[in-house]
């Protein structure tokens, strides 16, 4: 059964791509609020929020990675498995792109029209679905993709160990 | 049929929890040994942002109020109470710490008590010998009841009496951390929708709520809500369902846990004004007022036709919780609650609608911001007694330490309340203030301060670009609209007042030394 999933190399570069994108969002929030926080909150309760909005970013990119690991499980190997890396980041760049989209363009112009909060990220999710089709057809689409999670892989080294060591943080708040 | 959610089970399982040990079980059973059920009950009701220039109770031209008068008629009425702040976490601090603003430095936008001071509350000096049960819908309030969480014996989340609930954690989830977590869900991770330009710091939480929004009946608009529910940040309500869960809790646990300490803080007439169909246009002329034009401060800048709409729907919704509120006294009456039991009604600040200004929580801090009602009905009490001398909400504490039978710590800046043991003290100055941009680890130099001494009040306002130390002076008992700055005319007393509230304000800044 352990062989219709991607090897731990290609999950781990994947991985990556969501932690980062993630992460990246969180962070960027949690700078954008660190003023007001500033007013309100001392250094020791700034660091308890982020604690929590990273832990709770862990379980985010892991359901993410889950939900793609559920599809590459019931799909032909062919179709996601056999180039995991590159579908996978494919993927899930899209969908978190999409995701972007749809409350970056709601941040900009509220809920009056719902139409055009959705039309940038269908839009994504088309150019995803495109890319996907062509991904191995395109040369130059295959080795950025592969260049972009390579390189990404690079931040786990941050993430991960931050990522446990809050996780313990939080736990620990928690029980003890 | 609707499955249960995860929030849904939590909140069952809470219920059944308080229900458990309010029917009489372990924890009263093994405390009834200390508690001495001569004391009275007390249960207090805040009002959040219920002006008292808009209650008909104090004069007010439309008949806003019918049930809180009927209720004054067997209570102490105070005429010139005012509030520490112009905004919820200001206002309330000091109700429930009996300290300045300045001193418990809960002055920024939901922000906190100084947490060393976190155990000087209402709660903690009244002891376990009480059975200490607070609610509130609103959220700042609540940021401070969790605080105070080890001296609650029931904290019951705000969203407990609600309908439609917008956000999909609430502090309450996190039980361990309840203190901060609304600053992890409500204020960062979930999004807030009713917030300008909101940046969930949860991708997939803040997507999931957005969907939800969309999905949803925006406004909950129905047959009995014409304009919507009555709506906080996170859930919508009904004030029929929050009076009558308040009811049925009163009734379900005062008798097994007496003496009862009740703080139930309604988010009722806070904006927005979704008063039920049946108070809609009940109102249909407009006061006589004087127009006021734009303060330089104000937030907004909101024509007087536009404000008077405001006004119109604020004093409607008023109305709306009165009938609610008048229904649950009339309840608690006829069961005997009232027999044993001290009622205390207030707010934690009132609401503008003048100067180009809507609401409250900008630098204007004029009477109709700070003027807050305040009635306290006596166990078995039958006659009115009514109190014009000048009263502040940090009076509350030590007031029901006294009804308690406690001891008034020395480090309480309130005083004792008229007509239970306070005298009257013309020399009395307060000093309600907003610093919501100031941090609250450092000197207070932006802010507006007010003081309120006799008939006059002064405002200093400080650290405003364009606007840097200005002051104001009014006489509320010539000119209570405030219309007439005599800062400039009445040079005695501007001086005089500016001197004092000076020194206040130095005395306060001496322990936040500048860098």
């Amino acid at each position: 059964m352990l062989r219709r999933f991607p090897k731990s190399q290609a999950v781990l570069q994947v991985y990556a791509v969501i932690a980062v994108m993630l992460s990246g969002w969180t962070i960027t929030a949690f700078l954008w609020k660190l003023s007001t926080w500033l007013l309100t909150l001392n250094m020791g309760e700034i660091l308890t929020v982020f604690s929590y909005a990273m832990f709770i970013n862990l379980v985010e990119s892991l359901i993410v990675l889950l939900l793609l690991l559920i599809v590459c499980f019931l799909l032909p190997a062919h179709i996601l498995r056999d180039n995991f890396v590159v579908r996978g980041t494919i993927l899930s760049m899209g969908f978190i792109g999409s995701l972007m989209a749809f409350l970056g363009l709601y941040r900009q112009f509220g809920m009056e029209s719902s139409v055009r909060l959705l039309i940038a990220p269908l839009a994504l999710l088309l150019f995803t679905a495109i890319l996907l089709v062509f991904s191995s057809k395109l040369r130059f689409v295959h080795s950025a993709v592969l260049w972009i999670s390579d390189r990404l892989i690079v931040f786990l080294f941050i993430l991960m160990p931050l990522y446990i060591l809050l996780f313990t943080y939080v736990i620990f708040r928690n029980i003890v | 049929m609707s499955r249960i959610s995860r929030r849904d089970f939590l909140k069952l399982y809470a219920a059944l929890v308080a229900s458990t040990a309010f029917s009489g079980a372990s924890r009263l059973v093994s405390s009834a040994d200390f508690r001495d059920v001569r004391k009275p009950n007390i249960l207090i009701f805040v009002f959040d942002a219920m002006s008292a220039r808009h209650l008909s109770l104090y004069g007010y031209a439309r008949n806003t109020t019918p049930n809180l008068q009927k209720f004054a008629e067997r209570a102490s009425v105070y005429h010139s109470h005012y509030s520490a702040g112009n905004f919820t976490t200001t206002g309330t601090a000091s109700m429930l710490t009996g300290l300045n603003p300045w001193t418990h430095r809960a002055f920024t936008y939901r922000g906190m008590i100084d947490r060393t001071l976190a155990d000087r509350n209402l709660f903690h000096l009244l002891g376990n010998e009480y059975t200490r049960v607070a609610f509130t819908q609103n959220l700042w309030a609540d940021i401070l009841l969790s605080q105070f969480e080890m001296d609650l014996d029931f904290h019951l989340p705000c969203d407990v009496y609600s309908q439609d609930k917008f956000s999909l954690f609430q502090p309450d989830d996190m039980l361990g951390d309840r203190a901060i977590a609304y600053y992890v869900f409500q204020d960062f991770l979930n999004l807030r929708t009713l917030e300008p330009h909101p940046f969930p710091g949860s991708l997939l939480l803040g997507s999931a709520e957005l969907s939800k929004a969309l999905t949803s009946n925006g406004d909950n608009i129905s047959v009995n809500y014409p304009r919507g529910l009555p709506t906080v940040y996170d859930f919508s309500y009904e004030n029929a369902a929050v009076f009558e869960g308040l009811g049925r809790l009163i009734h379900s646990s005062m008798f097994q846990s007496s003496p009862y300490l009740g703080y139930f803080h309604v988010w009722s007439p806070h904006g927005p004004y979704n008063a039920r169909k049946d108070f809609i246009g009940i109102f249909p002329d407009n006061p006589k007022l004087h127009g006021k034009s734009r303060h330089p401060l104000a937030a907004s800048n909101y024509s007087e036709t536009r404000l008077q709409d405001y006004r119109r729907e604020y004093d409607e919704f008023i109305a709306d919780v009165d009938a609610e509120f008048g229904r649950l006294i009339s309840d608690l009456e006829e069961t005997g609650v009232l027999e044993n039991s001290y009622v205390i009604v207030t707010s934690d600040h009132g609401e503008l609608f003048e100067r180009g200004e809507l609401g409250h929580a900008s630098a204007l801090m004029y009477a109709p911001v700070t003027h807050i009602p305040l009635l306290i009905s006596a166990p078995g009490q039958r006659a009115r007694s009514d109190f014009h001398s000048l009263t502040s909400n940090l009076d509350l504490l030590p007031t029901l330490l006294q009804i308690a039978g406690k001891e008034i710590p020395s480090w309480i800046e309130g005083r004792l309340l008229p007509g239970f043991g306070g005298a009257d003290d013309a020399s009395r100055s307060i000093f309600p203030m907003i610093a919501k941009d100031n941090a609250a680890f450092r000197p207070i130099e932006h802010a507006t301060f007010a003081m309120i001494k006799g008939a006059y009040e002064l405002f200093f306002f400080t650290g405003y670009p364009n606007h840097q130390d200005a002051f104001e002076l009014y006489n509320l008992q010539e000119d209570p609209d405030e219309l007439h700055d005599l800062f400039r005319k009445d040079i005695n007393t501007a001086s005089r007042m500016k001197d004092e509230l000076l020194e206040a304000v130095n005395t306060a800044n001496r322990d936040y030394p500048k860098k």
